[in-house]
């Protein structure tokens, strides 16, 4: 196969800063939020919240179980109520 | 909408022949007061037209400002006026999807010295590769292709779904210099029993007990001649968010698959099940990868390659056109790579069509542009409509088809302009 000039190696980190613009910083108060926060914030930001559209209680639920089962969230399950609860009533609907 | 000077948009970027704001003129175009148009230069967030749809305008490194959906991992959406400025995507416009927590990978690892490919498994010689081996050893090709977001456009979803709510800024057209996968994966020897192949990128998750990001496809998909290891994206080292120092490009594949800061390539004999392919990135088990609205599908496969799309780029809903007044309607369009064969254009609805001209061809891949002169007649409300098909037949559905992930969506999306 045909060889190829090869080019002079570049580094785009060279003179530059790097560091990525910090994250939105809260969710809507109330009960059980600062819960959300200590669960939910240590692997995703909490935009990946306060983006959703308004989702029901079987779907906040689901959410929170999917990251329990499926990503590995070290949240114990007696505080899933409390995190559901807080997420219907901030981010929910009826 | 004026060129960013500090743009790293590089070579190849063929602007269009009309801006929005020439057409327009600029003091229209400042009044267009559009709910999805946005001027970054004015404006520090944008509305998306879809409950919670705001989105703050932050800047990144070697980005400018574009639409953040999540901070940790970055998720950043290309403005969709971009998509007006050229068929090309500038690198600094181009969104980003990442996954896990610790992503992108730090700067240190990615550096020339560090930065390293492996290519093991069910092959004869296991391979490790520099990006300037890469560079020497294989033919470099270039290919111009889309890469689109699974769930791009997954905030129109009505009911809406849970997951990453975006707009329509989740594509982007880019030309991709890299080498061909298949020359790599012969030099390593595939061995008999081989089947399928799987890819790692150096982003990773912050509990060991969450799924890494591993993608994998049949030996036949991973050896076809379109697919590439590319270090480049329209003439200059891929951005660190867009996968620096390397990435998979999938061509007609949806961007889950184009693995970015890629480091493992593993050969298998099995059918890999890891979470990202399955239960993760699943369609339903039908030729439309549609259900009812608000139901579960029976059986569900991976997601693979994109369906037709076209999108209606110089007039965005809202917009003010005088009667009387010719104006170019244009756009883009584009499938999995079959290759778009016409665009149709309504300004009445869908009761009337016209086709549209359409530009050159950057491939089958790329973004194709199409334009349509209107003189618009009657005053009032005029829903515009841009509709394509591609060379095997397939096209647009008129309304929104549903499915529970938020894939997939390519239905006609009408733009309902003034004309006064």
């Amino acid at each position: 196969m045909a060889a190829v000039p090869v080019e002079p190696p570049r580094n785009p980190f060279a003179g530059d800063e790097w560091t990525l613009p910090a994250a939105q910083p809260s969710v809507t108060p109330g009960s059980g939020a600062g819960l959300v926060i200590a669960n939910c914030a240590q692997c995703h930001s909490l935009d990946y919240i306060t983006t959703q559209p308004p989702l029901t209680r079987a779907q906040w639920t689901a959410g929170v179980e999917k990251m329990r089962v499926r990503f590995g969230a070290t949240t114990p399950t007696n505080l899933v109520p409390t995190l559901v609860d807080y997420l219907t009533s901030a981010y929910g609907k009826p | 909408m004026s060129a960013d000077p500090s743009s790293r948009a590089g070579t190849g970027v063929r602007p269009f022949r009309l801006s929005l704001r020439r057409f327009l003129g600029s003091a229209g175009a400042a009044a267009l007061g559009m709910p999805w148009r946005e001027f970054a230069a004015d404006a520090a967030s944008v509305t998306l037209p879809f409950a919670n749809g705001g989105r703050p305008l932050v800047r990144y490194p070697q980005k400018r400002p574009l639409l953040r959906l999540t901070a940790r991992p970055p998720q950043l959406e290309t403005p969709f006026e971009v998509f007006n400025e050229s068929l090309l995507t500038p690198n600094d416009a181009f969104f980003v999807r990442y996954h896990l927590t610790q992503a992108p990978p730090a700067p240190e690892a990615l550096q020339p010295d560090r930065f390293r490919l492996s290519v093991s498994g069910t092959v004869r010689t296991p391979l490790t590769l520099s990006v300037e081996d890469l560079k020497s050893r294989f033919p470099a090709v270039d290919t111009v292709a889309v890469l689109q977001c699974s769930g791009n456009s997954r905030g129109f979803f009505e009911p809406r779904v849970g997951g990453g709510q975006l707009g329509h800024g989740a594509m982007g057209c880019a030309r991709w210099r890299g080498v061909r996968l298949a020359d790599v994966l012969e030099a390593a020897g595939v061995a008999p029993g081989a089947a399928q192949v799987l890819f790692n990128g150096l982003d990773s998750p912050l509990h060991a007990a969450t799924p890494d990001f591993i993608k994998s496809m049949e030996l036949d998909l991973a050896t076809r001649p379109e697919v590439l290891l590319a270090w480049e994206m329209n003439g200059e080292p891929l951005p660190w968010l867009n996968g620096y120092p390397l990435r998979l490009v999938v061509p007609g594949y949806y961007g889950t698959y184009w693995i970015k800061q890629v480091s493992e390539i593993t050969l298998v004999d099995a059918a890999f099940q890891g979470f990202w392919m399955n239960p993760g990135y699943r369609i339903p088990d039908d030729p439309c990868a549609a259900v009812a609205p608000g139901t579960t599908p029976k059986r569900t496969i991976p997601i693979t390659r994109m369906n037709v799309r076209s999108f209606i780029t110089s007039l965005t809903p809202g917009a003010v056109v005088r009667a009387g007044a010719p104006v170019v309607i244009r756009g883009i369009a584009f499938d999995g790579g079959h290759g778009i064969q016409d665009v149709v254009v309504s300004e009445d609805g869908g009761r009337h069509w016209r086709a549209a001209e359409l530009g050159a061809s950057l491939g089958d891949y790329a973004f194709r542009e199409w334009t349509l002169s209107w003189t618009p007649s009657r005053t009032g409300p005029a829903t515009l409509m841009a509709r394509a098909t591609n060379r095997l037949g397939q096209s647009q559905p008129l309304e929104p088809l549903w499915n529970p992930a938020g894939y997939m969506r390519n239905c006609v999306e009408p733009v309902t302009v003034t004309v006064t």
